[in-house]
């Protein structure tokens, strides 16, 4: 670990404060961030934008820098199932080894404008399928916490996940379709942000299942997911399921207006992990007196027990539709063979791992015209008992919290993204965030043994995130734990004894 | 025969709009291959569909003058398969809740009116083109995403004219629409005919055979005929009829087998969530309607009552879109309807026919036509002078007005000058009113003479015989 903290340990208010005082210069910042990708240790990185980076960092520096643009200059990392014109994005999966796109993704576009400097792509579970961080074709991403490098970070924005916690920058874009941002963030510390559905455009970002798909990202405040979120909060024109609704910043984030939320005690009870559990009391009870009114609700176990059965189907019917466009023909890594079929064969029998192809199975299953009723269409029928269920919630709460994963990271051996039986309701409801549409976000909770890191979530009804934002400010408060990553921890750790 | 033919047609039509249905790539006729693509047209990972409003607004008025049903809310779905033509592996289509419902089209058959009933009409897009040749295919993606409403007939067609009718129908409302070219040998439009038979009297459907392939109203007549006595006569030998696609040899004039269906395949149908249900409501559905352009029939009430021509030379005028509008131009600012029709059946289109020339590549204007019937109504020339008239206009493309003047076609029909040359004409020929009233009429035939002379034959001659006779009279 780093004695000194750079600039670049910093959050984005804070870098911009020290660029607008002319202490640190974008190409001094550039070059830090370029520094920190090169000695990755946690296998987190696709392609480099390494010379692209630099040369806009020196055009950067002879400008004077914009007191109402926090995200003047400030390097960021971008999963790599965005599409960025001219480097090669893969969406960490050999079949689209060597695909340079054509176009930026709606939200790479907008932060180009706003003078944000792409440093590299950030790996990610094949094709954003997987929540381990194993699954993508450059092998396993490592927890940056875990100084024997035996856990994992999770996934599928694992990639973007290790970059912030590690410091490399202080914010990174992510994709979130089961809770990809929100889990990964548990495990690594980290501020990991959905919007509402429909808020932040989907243009750009490859398909893995449309109706669940979110363009989310990572940071270590809450203020700064907040200023990001007015940033990428747009109607585009070119995304069908952009929102038409006004737009309204939210950033600074205003004061509590004292909010009743809810717990799910059937989401506490499958927690057996008594630090979590013991922090996520103390939460809880410093909300209350805050003048939080936090009622613990049940909700019925077989409505949560289903959540990822039918996540597993939608999104994987959707997968196999989503990903038929790569069939080598058109672009890719295309196999050889003697006939249009053969050729698309080879390109999809090599290009894609084998957890893909059984997603792939699975999903054409349930959407075989026999099966289709009992499998796929039963499945949406849950989803849409499940969002029945949390919308007559919302009419009474502001938001349902709590603990984002029912463990900290997974050993390596421990976890995998094979489908098996052991099915535990925290470790799969923030589904919900994304079958609803929710506006949703984790933070970092605790730190178990002053070693891994583990979050809480918060999930508020569709197009109130100022909420999301206003509770998870008011729980950071209470934390002390704005700002964690490897580089801050130890100093983290003092103030949230100091606190406790 | 023994059977009773069970025929439905399937026709997609393609829509012509600036856009695709789905992408902003241009629809350009005949551009370059592979250069009328965007993103989502190659189905580059991230790239999403957006609806073309005015693809929906064409879907709407073929609906309505199909007798739709109309829904107010627009519902896309997909269809899965794998196939080298299909860039995103599927098809963005309307599967579960087609735009159109319900309808039906009134054909006549040899003077007898026939109702066809309409099942359903939905909005799709379009596959890339392939071109084979003996040893690779090359894709042009140019028509990959065009706009195509399919519109899927009941099994109520009986026999291949009754087909041929029905496909000219729906030819015909989609040209009038100038919501399509519905050229069947461009493949702007396309049938599928899907043909079973029975015995007389029997209320179950045999099995079905699909035929491919047709580009021509002649030979979807054609191939259902054939297909009629084909399948006729295997059943009267005792052959089954295998479910299969046929496809029509032109020069055979048969149809012959492409492939036997097995299973039907299964196209995995699911709604396309990258485009929510979009509610359009009546108001959006009644200004396509009113905004619409005329159908033929709609034209030809107004021709009939409204220009008050006879049916007979109304349907001519009718007989292709270009020539109604051309006379609906020619008739604009110029009453005269009768007269005009006239002009333009005898002249206009005995100059085109005789030349083989399409009316949309004729150069005279129809105001220029107007203006020369006005010649002729107000007698300024005669009769042969407007042929010769005409015949410049073609050939100069100036109008008759001008023309007029630079031929020096004019007609003196002034009674006053008429009637002074007359009398000046008599003063030096005296005897000529004692000899008129002597009987001696070719006096007037004199006058006339000299007069025509003093004048260069210009004159219209039954106002002047008129006034000879008075003035010889006095």
């Amino acid at each position: 670990m780093e004695k000194e903290l750079h600039v670049l340990d910093l959050t984005i208010e804070e870098i911009h404060s020290h660029l607008l005082n002319g202490d640190v210069k974008v190409s001094d910042l550039v070059k830090k961030a370029i520094e920190r990708v090169k000695k990755d240790e946690f296998n987190a990185f696709e392609a480099y934008n390494f010379e692209e980076a630099l040369k806009e960092a020196e055009e950067l520096d002879k400008e004077e820098v914009p007191s109402d643009n926090l995200l003047f200059g400030i390097p960021y990392i971008c999963k790599d199932n965005l599409s960025t014109k001219g480097i090669e994005t893969t969406g960490g999966s050999n079949i689209l080894n060597g695909y340079i796109p054509l176009f930026d993704a709606t939200v790479v576009t907008i932060l180009k404008e706003k003078k944000a400097v792409l440093i590299a792509k950030a790996t990610l579970d094949e094709l954003a399928m997987g929540g381990s961080g194993k699954s993508g074709h450059k092998g396993i991403q490592l927890n940056p916490y875990d100084e024997n490098k035996e856990s994992l970070i999770g996934g599928s924005s694992s990639g973007s996940a290790v970059a912030v916690a590690s410091s490399v920058t202080p914010f990174a874009l992510g994709s979130d379709t089961g809770d990809s941002i929100r889990k990964p963030a548990s495990f690594g510390g980290l501020v990991g942000y959905k919007p509402t559905y429909g808020l932040i455009s989907r243009f750009g970002l490859y398909p893995f299942s449309v109706s669940l798909d979110h363009v989310g990202y990572f940071t270590r405040s809450v203020d700064d997911a907040a200023l990001l979120f007015d940033t990428l909060n747009k109607f585009d024109e070119n995304d069908f399921t952009s929102s038409i609704k006004e737009r309204k910043a939210i950033y600074p984030i205003k004061n509590n207006e004292k909010r009743k939320i809810c717990v799910i005690k059937e989401v506490i009870d499958s927690i057996k992990d008594e630090d979590i559990l013991s922090r996520f009391n103390y939460l809880v009870e410093n909300l209350k007196k805050e003048g939080y009114l936090v009622d613990y609700v049940s909700v019925d176990p077989s409505i949560l027990k289903a959540i990822y059965p039918a996540y597993i189907i939608i999104s994987s019917a959707e997968a196999t539709s989503n990903n038929a466009n790569l069939d080598g023909i058109k672009f890719g890594n295309l196999k050889e063979g003697n006939s249009y079929p053969e050729v698309m064969f080879n390109t999809r029998n090599e290009g894609f791992s084998e957890l893909i192809k059984r997603r792939f199975i699975l999903g054409s299953y349930a959407l075989m015209s026999e099966n289709q009723e009992e499998v796929y269409l039963k499945a949406k029928k849950v989803r849409r008992v499940v969002v029945n269920t949390f919308n007559e919630l919302f009419e009474k709460y502001d938001a349902f919290i709590g603990p984002a994963s029912p463990t900290v990271a997974p050993k390596i051996n421990q976890a995998s993204d094979n489908f098996d039986d052991t099915y535990l309701i925290a470790d799969n409801y923030l589904a919900i965030g994304n079958f609803g549409g929710y506006p949703s976000i984790t933070i970092p909770l605790g730190i178990k043994d002053d070693k891994m890191p583990f979050g809480v979530s918060i999930t508020s009804p569709i197009f109130k995130d100022e909420d999301t934002f206003i509770i998870a400010k008011d729980c950071e408060n209470i934390l002390k734990m704005k700002n964690l990553s490897t580089k801050t921890k130890s100093i983290i750790l003092k103030n949230m004894k100091e606190a406790q | 025969m023994n059977f009773e033919a069970i025929i439905g047609l399937e026709i997609h039509v393609e829509m012509k709009t600036h856009t695709k249905m789905f992408s902003s790539a241009p629809i350009k006729f005949k551009a370059e291959p592979n250069t009328n693509i965007t993103y989502l047209d190659l189905a580059y990972p991230g790239s999403l569909p957006r609806v073309n409003k005015n693809a929906v607004i064409n879907a709407i008025r073929v609906c309505n003058a199909l007798h739709m049903e109309i829904d107010d809310t627009l519902y896309f779905d997909r269809k899965n398969y794998f196939y080298a033509d299909l860039p995103k592996g599927y098809q963005i289509t309307q599967q579960f809740r087609p735009i159109g419902q319900k309808g039906y089209l009134e054909i006549d058959v040899d003077g007898e009116k026939k109702r066809i009933k309409v099942e359903r009409l939905h909005m799709e897009e379009d596959t890339a083109m392939q071109h084979h040749y003996s040893d690779y295919t090359l894709l042009d993606y140019n028509r990959a995403g065009i706009p195509l409403v399919e519109i899927v007939s009941y099994p109520e067609i009986r026999n291949g004219k009754e087909a041929r009718k029905y496909v000219e129908k729906i030819k015909e409302i989609v040209t009038y629409l100038d919501v399509s070219d519905g050229k069947m040998e461009n493949g702007s439009l396309r049938c599928d005919v899907n043909i079973s038979l029975r015995p007389y009297g029997s209320d179950k459907f045999g099995t079905k055979v699909e035929v491919k392939n047709l580009n021509s109203t002649a030979n979807i007549e054609a191939a259902i005929d054939f297909e009629m006595s084909r399948q006729a006569a295997c059943l009267l030998k005792g052959i089954e009829i295998h479910q299969e696609t046929r496809r029509f040899d032109e020069l055979k004039k048969e149809t012959v087998l492409m492939r036997t269906k097995t299973e039907a395949a299964d196209y995995k149908y699911f709604s396309e969530g990258n485009i929510p249900p979009i509610f359009i409501g009546k108001d959006f559905i009644n200004r396509a309607i009113e905004t619409s352009n005329e159908l033929y029939d709609q034209k030809l009430e107004r021709f009939l009552n409204e220009y008050k021509l006879n049916e007979v030379d109304a349907r001519i005028l009718l007989s292709s879109k270009e020539l109604s509008i051309y006379y609906d131009e020619a008739v604009k600012n110029n009453d005269n309807y009768q007269q005009i029709a006239n002009f333009i059946i005898s002249e206009v289109l005995g100059y085109l026919n005789k030349n083989e020339i399409e009316i949309s590549n004729f150069n005279v204007k129809p105001d220029d036509i107007s203006d020369l019937v006005n010649l002729l109504i107000k007698k300024e020339i005669n009769s042969k002078q407007g042929k010769d008239i005409f015949a410049k206009m073609i050939e100069t493309n100036k109008s008759p007005l001008v023309l007029k003047e630079e031929m020096g076609a004019t007609i003196i029909s002034d009674p006053e000058k008429i009637r002074t040359d007359i009398i000046e004409i008599i003063k030096e020929n005296p005897t000529l009113p004692d000899d008129y009233k002597n009987g001696k009429t070719r006096a007037q035939g004199f006058v006339m003479g000299l007069l025509m002379k003093k004048n260069k034959g210009k004159v219209d001659p039954i106002l002047a015989n008129k006034l000879i006779v008075e003035e010889l009279l006095k």
